[in-house]
């Protein structure tokens, strides 16, 4: 991997660099569309390609169940499988064996999981996660981290963090001597739930490791915790983490995937420069389009008649193609082309709101941009108080020309029918 | 509604090929159906070919930016019931040039697009029709349409072809007499009121559906009524029309209905899809030519909801068809079939069943696929080979091209390569992955490939028709016959399959589906 930060903002931690991998260029700030079992839902790889997304996730417990590591080594890899010639992020499938099986124990050894096929007692190491991530192939692979809820207390959450430490130096270890180093890069990941002093001895020891790790990633925040500790947690890793390699907050969104759009900003203004989220995919299958002035319930019976496009200045083909609201209420769940169309443009979305932070951070705008985001996001309709907090921590006062009330919890915005 | 009565030109033509010509007048013929919309250059269909089906208004799991994409999307045709949900049906709404074809997304330059009030397809029971009025059927129950409701939506949405009403039953049969008779006397009626000049217009390009359900005496008094010289109040109506054959382009014969009349049974499933296997091709055949012989054979014949490609050689073969909705093939993507079939037969094909015939198509969702790196289909060979010896469908699942543009998204993003080229094919293996998965994507892929491979099957028909005599077209059509499976088995274990992974969802499913597979 070749990291270069080419600019920074001067006021908040925000920055913009380029990553060069296997598979192309990503410029960061990015985010990350979700491809679980290797399809962005309803689309092809050339569509996907053609949105201009450059990198993509793929789970690994998913392609580790179907198509199976056999079908995989035998395709030559996720990328040939799938045909996405761009560059690919998979997880360690850690987090799914927690999310999704009730019965799986931690071990020093690894994760002691039932398998979904047979129901016997299954063990994935860290060696072996690594090693399913090599026959999957991605441009970027992360370890295998022992994942805890961030709602957790107590002595389990410095266990897991010391615990993650040690599996990445197993990781490391594994990688270093599989002969893949040269086409896939290894991210670690940041443990150590809400507690500063955990997040502390966990970033010491990582950054220690730095020479046999391209990146890192910010774990153990999948939601449910207060977004006032979240954003202070993301601020607390980003500050510290080191300037020459890319930073990943994992699975933002994940159980509020609504804020996702604020939680990506915040990010980037705290220093991140990727993240993933599957939110604008899924919520484009239930018919809401994501716009700047809010989200678009295309469902509502105010849509009907509607012969505007979702966004008239989207460059998306869904909306450049004049496809109407009204033709979208008409099909949405009910044909898969409705998915489609709204997911292509969710996606370009996204990368435009993501693209558009990369051109103000290089311009030297980066604060306004993050004003004039939320004064077209929310209106006069007040600011999630969080959001102000964590950007007034890196100096950025959204209330400075735009005085509006705060809201307390987690700022979430939805439209209703009227 | 903002009603504009002004129509723009919209002409369609149909020749057919000198050689075709001197034939009887059921022969299998080819031609060239050509659509000249406002002076603007043309549209070329050649037949026998295929027009696509749409749900609600698109062709299922295609994006619109496919339909640009996609060579078959050519003629698609638009059942209009699903837009009486709103009232007034949005595409009539919609401003502008071209407004149906511009509502729904497909390129004016590229697409024909024929609107029809009910889908030719459903042949679920719905209510009776009245003296003024269809019935028709929409997720929010039955709407009643009038002639005149019907005259204005199409007026509105300007379609390049219209079907107008027809009196078709929808109910148990058989039918009596008296509702044969007043069925072809509706659809007359409806007919005549439909072909009333349009001030300061163009008239409508009409396809007419011929009526008379199984009966041979209604469904020739149906045609000959057509030809009748008009008198008295249809005359003034229709004028400067002296019959109404005269305002029809084409003839539209649905086998839904055909097969309802024939077997007595209406479909109480919820599913717009019927194939009574009890009803062959050969109890169609006479019907449908008591329907064309009086009529003038140069007009198009098109047929809708044959049931295999079978049956389409056969109506090829004895009737003269000319255009073939893609129903048959659409049906197999959305269960997961990749087709693999040509016309003439040819070396590469599927696997054979223990009869010794050859299936239609792969059956992705059968594990054997699991581990198969080929392309969807091996019937290609002797299109564009890239490797030398695999065969190479050019469908955008099988030859994917690179994309011509990525849209930039700030100013560092570096610009795209200029794209266009042919990546790898997409593999059985992918699609039985993405089949499991419950993945959209495989039912996309599957449409562009099935679409492009049932193409490929009228392109060797049509060739076949040209370049052979009757007698050898007859022989390559009893090979088609000998080597492909009619009965269809892959559709219904393909089917049965696709019903399993749809129920299969939630936790435990794998575990589930290991203890099914160790058991059999």
């Amino acid at each position: 991997m070749q990291f270069e930060v080419i600019a920074k903002c001067h006021t908040t931690r925000a920055r913009v660099s380029r990553m060069n991998l296997t598979h192309g260029v990503t410029m960061l700030p990015t985010f990350m569309p979700v491809a679980t079992q290797a399809a962005i839902k309803g689309l092809t790889p050339q569509q996907v390609e053609a949105l201009g997304v450059t990198l993509i996730l793929n789970n690994t417990y998913h392609l580790n169940l179907r198509p199976g590591m056999k079908v995989l080594n035998q395709a030559g890899g996720a990328h040939k499988f799938q045909g996405w010639h761009r560059n690919l992020l998979t997880d360690s499938g850690g987090f799914q064996l927690v999310s999704l099986s009730k019965f799986t124990t931690i071990t020093e050894e690894g994760a002691l999981f039932l398998s979904p096929f047979t129901g016997e007692p299954t063990m994935l190491t860290p060696e072996e996660s690594i090693s399913i991530q090599h026959s999957i192939g991605a441009d970027i692979i992360m370890q295998l981290d022992d994942v805890v809820s961030s709602l957790t207390t107590g002595p389990r959450v410095a266990e897991a963090m010391e615990r993650s430490v040690r599996w990445l130096d197993r990781c490391i270890k594994y990688h270093e001597g599989s002969g893949k180093k040269s086409t896939q890069n290894l991210f670690a990941i940041v443990q150590g739930g809400l507690d500063p002093h955990l997040r502390h001895q966990c970033l010491d020891a990582m950054i220690q490791r730095k020479n046999d790790i391209s990146g890192y990633a910010i774990g153990g925040l999948s939601g449910g915790e207060e977004k006032d500790v979240f954003w202070r947690i993301i601020k607390l890793c980003a500050d510290k983490l080191p300037e020459d390699r890319p930073r990943y907050s994992m699975g933002i969104g994940f159980a509020e995937g609504r804020n996702f759009l604020l939680h990506l900003l915040v990010c980037v203004a705290l220093g991140v420069d990727m993240a993933d989220c599957v939110f604008p995919t899924r919520t484009a299958r239930f018919g809401v389009a994501l716009t700047h002035a809010g989200p678009l319930n295309l469902k509502l019976s105010k849509h009907e008649a509607d012969m505007n496009p979702i966004d008239k200045s989207c460059p998306c083909p869904t909306c450049t193609d004049g496809t109407s609201r009204a033709y979208l209420h008409h099909i949405v769940t009910h044909e898969t082309a409705a998915a489609h169309a709204v997911t292509i443009h969710n996606i370009t979305f996204q990368a435009q709101v993501m693209g558009g932070a990369r051109d103000a951070i290089l311009s030297g705008t980066f604060p306004e941009y993050l004003r004039s985001f939320f004064a077209g996001y929310f209106g006069d309709g007040g600011y999630p108080e969080w959001c102000v907090n964590a950007l007034r921590s890196v100096g950025v006062d959204l209330l400075q020309d735009h005085p509006v009330n705060l809201i307390p919890g987690s700022g979430a915005k939805w439209e209703y029918a009227n | 509604m903002p009603m504009s009565t002004s129509r723009q030109s919209c002409s369609l033509s149909f020749t057919i090929a000198q050689a075709s010509i001197s034939k009887s007048l059921f022969s299998p013929r080819v031609g060239t159906l050509s659509l000249t919309r406002n002076g603007d250059g043309n549209i070329d269909i050649d037949t026998p070919g295929v027009i696509v089906n749409t749900s609600r208004g698109v062709v299922p799991h295609l994006s619109r930016e496919q339909y640009k994409q996609c060579s078959s999307v050519r003629w698609v045709h638009v059942p209009f019931e699903t837009f009486l949900e709103h009232k007034p049906p949005v595409p009539t709404l919609q401003t502008g040039q071209d407004p149906l074809h511009r509502f729904l997304g497909y390129p004016s330059d590229k697409c024909v697009v024929s609107m029809s009030l009910r889908d030719p397809h459903d042949g679920r029971e719905v209510p009776s029709n009245g003296n003024a009025f269809v019935s028709a059927n929409t997720i929010r129950g039955v709407r009643k349409v009038s002639p005149d409701e019907w005259r204005s939506y199409a007026l509105a949405c300007k379609p390049d072809i219209v079907v107008p009403l027809s009196d078709t039953p929808f109910n148990p049969s058989p039918y009596s007499q008296k509702r044969l008779t007043k069925s072809i006397e509706r659809s007359f009626t409806w007919l005549t009121h439909f072909l009333q000049p349009i001030e300061g217009s163009h008239p409508f390009n009409v396809f007419v559906h011929l009526a008379g359900g199984a009966s041979i005496a209604a469904r020739t008094a149906f045609s000959e009524s057509l030809l009748e010289t008009l008198h008295g109040k249809d005359a003034d109506m229709v004028k400067p029309l002296k019959s109404l054959d005269e305002g029809v382009t084409g003839y539209q014969l649905d086998l839904v209905p055909l097969r309802l009349a024939l077997s007595g049974v209406i479909n109480i499933d919820t599913s717009p899809v019927t194939t009574d296997p009890g009803i062959k091709t050969s109890d169609i055949v006479p019907l449908l030519r008591s329907s064309l012989f009086p009529l003038p054979t140069h007009k198009i014949r098109l047929v809708n909801s044959s049931k295999s490609p079978h049956e389409m050689l056969t109506l090829i073969q004895q009737i003269g068809v000319d255009l073939f909705d893609a129903q048959w093939a659409q049906r197999a993507a959305d269960i997961g079939i990749a087709l693999d079939f040509s016309f003439p037969v040819g070396n590469w094909g599927t696997r054979r069943r223990s009869n010794g015939k050859q299936d239609l198509g792969h059956n992705l969702f059968d594990p054997s696929y699991a581990e198969d790196f080929a392309p969807l289909a091996n019937c290609f060979i002797g299109e564009a080979t890239r490797n030398g010896d695999v065969p190479v469908c050019m469908c955008g699942a099988c030859s994917p091209l690179s994309p011509h543009t990525r849209i930039s998204h700030s100013s560092l993003d570096e610009s795209a390569p200029n794209g266009g080229e042919v990546g790898q094919p997409f593999t059985r293996a992918y699609l039985h992955h993405l089949l499991h998965t419950h993945e959209m994507s495989a039912h996309s892929l599957l449409v562009l490939h099935n679409l492009a491979v049932l193409d490929a099957f009228f392109a060797g028909v049509r060739n076949a028709i040209r370049s052979l005599g009757n007698e050898t077209f007859d022989l390559e059509i009893s090979r088609f016959f000998q080597e492909y499976d009619e009965e269809l088995l892959v559709f219904s274990e393909s089917e049965a399959m696709w019903g399993e992974v749809e129920m299969a969802r939630g936790k435990g499913r794998l575990t589930r589906e290991k203890a099914k597979q160790t058991t059999v």
